[in-house]
């Protein structure tokens, strides 16, 4: 539905954005994630027609945004990274000025308001100045706004920023809402967010992608499930010991933990062995009471650091 | 467009500067009239209250259009215009159009004094007519140069500074142009600054070095062909080209009756000109 081909975007000297490429089908929810200036929100106003690429270019459906910028507009509703808002307006007078920019017909003009309202929860508010909305109400019309005219596409940059943790749960029901019957697109710096609701990650830096897969994919392709986290009672030498005994587990890593006499352990074992009943049998065999054991799966928090910072090194 | 026009109109009465406006507008209106017609009983309405307002609305204007662009670059509303389904001409004429109503509006009250007058004698309806098409045109003129100037800055002060600076600028040339240097000399040294100006404007445009050069070229080969033919064009070219510029000379044929098409096409050239300079300069920002 979208394709972005060899897209890149430089502000004079400074490169935003470096030849990406990336397609995105019909449905598909997808998540922009990155560190700051790391050029999602540069590459998502590419996407929307407010900035032009200095190479390469962006389609949707077929049809090059340059080229008809109208046309493809219409398709695409945009939550900025601030949203736009004319704060002496009250929230009504708000969308019916954006559903007539959109140039939406003035029937579904007002039946979208209605539905709208609604579906982002701002009902109670719909007569007051956007001036006087508190910051995550004012996010909230934000999103009202993008879905004016019920665009088949959505980009919403960082949708969830500066909000509470309930309206961060509450704007993630929203997106899994309206995942029904749209294609997203969303950036954030919140990653369990992101997890939550994306069918795929492009994990962006310094312009480029360095990483596109499902959530799980991602995880699984960092660290293959070999690695154990322990919770064991004891000495740490006694620990080192017994864990040293079993075969094939490598990089045993001890830390001080909350709980007192104990001790948080990561063993890492050779390529894809399971390596917990060994581990188990040779902790009891040591009389080291086994407090907590789990696989480590590396959270999208360790993904984004892991991958972020290989890029610094090299 | 309607939309955007719809929307810059209410703003003028959401925020005060709508009523800031008329007010101004109709009070200073009121006291030229009174002055000018009522304590010297004079009927020559035209020449009386009409003339004076020029200077109203060279102050006026900026007030009108200094926010028309500034605030969408300040509340980052302008990514909403800018992704919006509809070309940015509209968007720009849609707003300017809603100053030229506003203003159009305050304008037609002020109707009000020579109907007064037409009672106590008899009027030059056409005479009347007339000033206030070209005083509308004029003020159309003024402010579509406002809205050009709003689209650089992000900040309202600075662009009603720098409109009134522009508006009153185009005001004098009339006064300015009488003391020109009025021999050949000057007016061919006029014409070869002018091909040069013309070349930077099209490389700043354009970045292409060789299409300035030609353009520039261009410029010199027609100033010495007409050396050659005839001389007497660079005679108080100067003066001529500012008089012609001149939106306010122009502004004085009207109130004569005199209702030429040239005039209309020039004031409505106008304004399209910084129309299309503002769309301009606002789809450069998407190659920034
Ligand atoms: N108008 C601009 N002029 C010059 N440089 C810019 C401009 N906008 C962005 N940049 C630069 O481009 C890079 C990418 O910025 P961008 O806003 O796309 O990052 P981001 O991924 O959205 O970051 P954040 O998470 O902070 O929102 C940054 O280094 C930024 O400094
Ligand atoms: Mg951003």
């Amino acid at each position: 539905m979208i394709k972005a081909e060899n897209l890149t975007k430089s502000y004079g000297r400074h490169l935003a954005v470096d030849n990406i490429s990336f397609s995105i089908e019909k449905g598909e929810v997808i998540g922009f994630l990155g560190p700051n200036g790391a050029g999602k929100s540069t590459t998502m106003n590419m996407m929307c027609g407010c900035l032009a690429p200095s190479e390469g270019r962006i389609t949707i459906n077929g049809i090059d945004i340059m080229d008809e910028p109208e046309e493809t507009r219409k398709y695409v509703g945009y939550l900025p990274e601030q949203p736009p808002l004319y704060f002496e307006m009250t929230v009504t007078e708000y969308l019916k000025f954006v559903g007539e920019l959109k140039r939406v017909p003035k029937k579904q003009i007002k039946e979208d308001i209605d539905r709208i309202v609604n579906l982002v929860k701002i009902a109670d508010v719909k007569d007051r100045l956007i001036r006087n909305l508190s910051k995550g109400y004012k996010q909230r019309v934000g999103i009202a706004q993008a879905l004016m005219g019920n665009p088949p596409i959505l980009v919403l940059d960082e949708p969830s920023v500066g909000l509470d943790p309930k309206q961060i749960i509450e704007i993630r029901n929203l997106i899994n809402e309206l995942k029904k019957d749209h294609t997203l697109i969303i950036s954030s710096h919140i990653l369990p967010e992101i997890s939550a609701v994306c069918d795929r990650v492009l994990i962006i830096n310094k312009g480029n992608i360095v990483a596109s897969d499902t959530p799980e994919n991602l995880s699984k392709r960092l660290t293959g499930s070999n690695k154990v986290y322990l919770r064991i009672k004891g000495e740490e030498s006694a620990v080192r010991d017994a864990l040293s005994s079993v075969a094939g587990a490598e990089h045993i890593s001890v830390s001080p933990c909350q709980e007192e006499e104990a001790l948080d352990v990561t063993v890492e074992a050779e390529g894809d062995e399971d390596i917990r009943e060994k581990v188990f049998f040779a902790l009891s065999g040591g009389k080291l009471p086994l407090l907590q054991m789990r696989p480590m799966e590396m959270s999208l928090e360790d993904i984004f650091l892991n991958l972020t910072t290989v890029e610094e090194n090299a | 467009m309607l939309a955007v026009l719809k929307k810059e109109f209410k703003t003028y009465f959401i925020t005060p500067v709508g009523y800031i406006f008329m007010g101004l507008f109709l009070l200073i209106a009121g006291i030229t009239f009174v002055t000018g017609n009522v304590f010297s009983m004079s009927e020559d309405y035209a020449n009386g209250t009409l003339s004076g307002l020029i200077l109203v609305f060279v102050l006026a204007i900026p007030l009108l259009t200094m926010r028309i662009y500034t605030e969408e670059q300040r509340q980052k509303t302008e990514q909403l215009l800018m992704t919006a389904p509809i070309p940015t001409w509209q968007v720009v004429l849609g707003k300017f159009l809603a100053a030229s109503l506003l203003f159009g509006m305050t304008l037609l009250v002020t109707v009000i004094f020579p109907i007064l007058l037409s009672f106590h004698g008899r009027m030059e309806w056409p005479v009347i007519i007339g000033s206030y098409i070209g005083f509308f045109l004029l003020g159309c003129a003024f402010t579509s140069i406002g809205v050009f100037v709003s689209s650089l800055t992000d900040s309202q002060a600075s662009a009603a500074i720098i409109t009134l600076f522009l508006v009153l600028i185009t005001w004098m040339i009339d006064f300015i142009s009488g003391y020109m240097p009025q021999s050949n000399l000057s007016g061919i040294i006029f014409a070869l600054v002018l091909a040069l100006f013309l070349g930077l404007m099209v490389y700043n445009s354009s970045r292409n070095l060789t299409v300035s050069g030609l353009v520039l070229l261009a410029g010199l080969l027609v100033t010495g062909a007409i050396l050659l033919i005839n001389k007497e064009v660079f005679t108080s070219l100067i003066t001529k080209s500012l008089n012609w510029f001149s939106l306010t000379s122009r502004f004085y044929n009207f109130p004569r009756g005199i209702l030429k098409l040239s005039d209309l096409v020039y004031y409505l050239s106008f304004c399209g000109f910084f129309i299309y300079l503002t769309s301009r300069k606002i789809e450069k920002k998407r190659w920034s």
